[in-house]
């Protein structure tokens, strides 16, 4: 796998993880009351958490919300760096 | 307030260079049926809306914003290596000439967004009720749009953008019928 593959493979399990809590929380929007449905949104947002955490640690922070390594910030990245979601 | 995520919420991949289908993509980006009427709508509406139903209508409003991210997306991508002749071609000569490479908030036949495409009744049900035909109208839009286009990556988010709507559909469904319940009750006391 190339470079770009294996940064797009890690993107894409962000953004499934990500999905899976978009999901749930519209879900237990209107469903407050399904004890199944909180236990599964619970999880799901430690696993997002999960994932995010692996993929920050190679590429850098997603959001503001995420701490940059010191090691990021030597080898040159910045949150204005490229590629922006529309530019991959 | 809100932070920026710097990724699409689904990915958005192109083919080839076609600013045909970038046109039409613009009928769900700035049209009365599209994402930024939907964003607008909802996070408009839900100030005002019985405790329950608040975050359906915050939690839409804020995935809209991403659906209008991914539209962006398409569009700019569809478009950005496109010269002059060929966005002519295309029947964007017109944006072109006023607007460049950069996207608008307009419809596919270049008519501005306008406030106008979206209500605000003070009556949650009635709100709710636009808001269930607004995501159904959007949905027929995804088909139309996957009817027509010939690109198989931009239809794999089209449709999962067409599936979104359906259950945004539904969430407002249920919206409904939790103020009915809460209606229903306070007349028995």
């Amino acid at each position: 796998m190339s470079a770009f593959e294996e940064e797009r493979e890690m993107m894409l399990r962000v953004q499934q993880a990500d999905f899976v809590v978009v999901e749930l929380t519209l879900y237990t929007d209107t469903h407050p009351d399904d004890a199944e449905a909180l236990g599964q949104w619970r999880e799901a947002i430690k696993e997002a958490a999960h994932v995010r955490r692996q993929y920050e640690n190679r590429y850098g922070p997603l959001s503001l919300a995420s701490v940059p390594t010191e090691q990021a910030l030597e080898i040159g990245w910045r949150w204005n760096s490229t590629p922006w979601p529309w530019q991959r | 307030m809100w932070v920026y995520e710097k990724k699409l919420l689904y990915p958005v991949e192109v083919g080839t260079c076609n600013p045909t289908l970038a046109k039409y993509l613009m009928e769900q980006y700035g049209g009365a049926d599209g994402e930024l009427a939907a964003a607008l709508r909802y996070m408009n509406q839900r100030y005002t809306v019985p405790s329950k139903v608040i975050g359906v209508l915050n939690d839409i409003a804020t995935e809209e914003f991403s659906h209008l991210e991914m539209l962006a997306t398409m569009i700019y991508k569809l478009t950005k290596d496109a010269t002059p002749e060929q966005l002519v071609e295309a029947g964007l000569g017109a944006h072109f000439v006023n607007h460049g490479h950069d996207l608008f908030y307009e419809n596919a036949n270049g008519v501005p967004f306008t406030a106008t495409y979206i209500q605000a009744k003070g009556d949650p049900i009635a709100d709710l009720y636009e808001d269930i035909a607004a995501e159904e109208k959007a949905r027929a839009t995804y088909q139309w749009l996957i009817d027509v286009s010939d690109d198989p990556l931009i239809n794999d988010s089209l449709r999962f953008l067409r599936e979104r709507e359906n259950i945004h559909s539904l969430r407002f469904r249920e919206s409904v019928e939790l103020l009915k319940d809460e209606r229903d009750r306070k007349k028995i006391f």
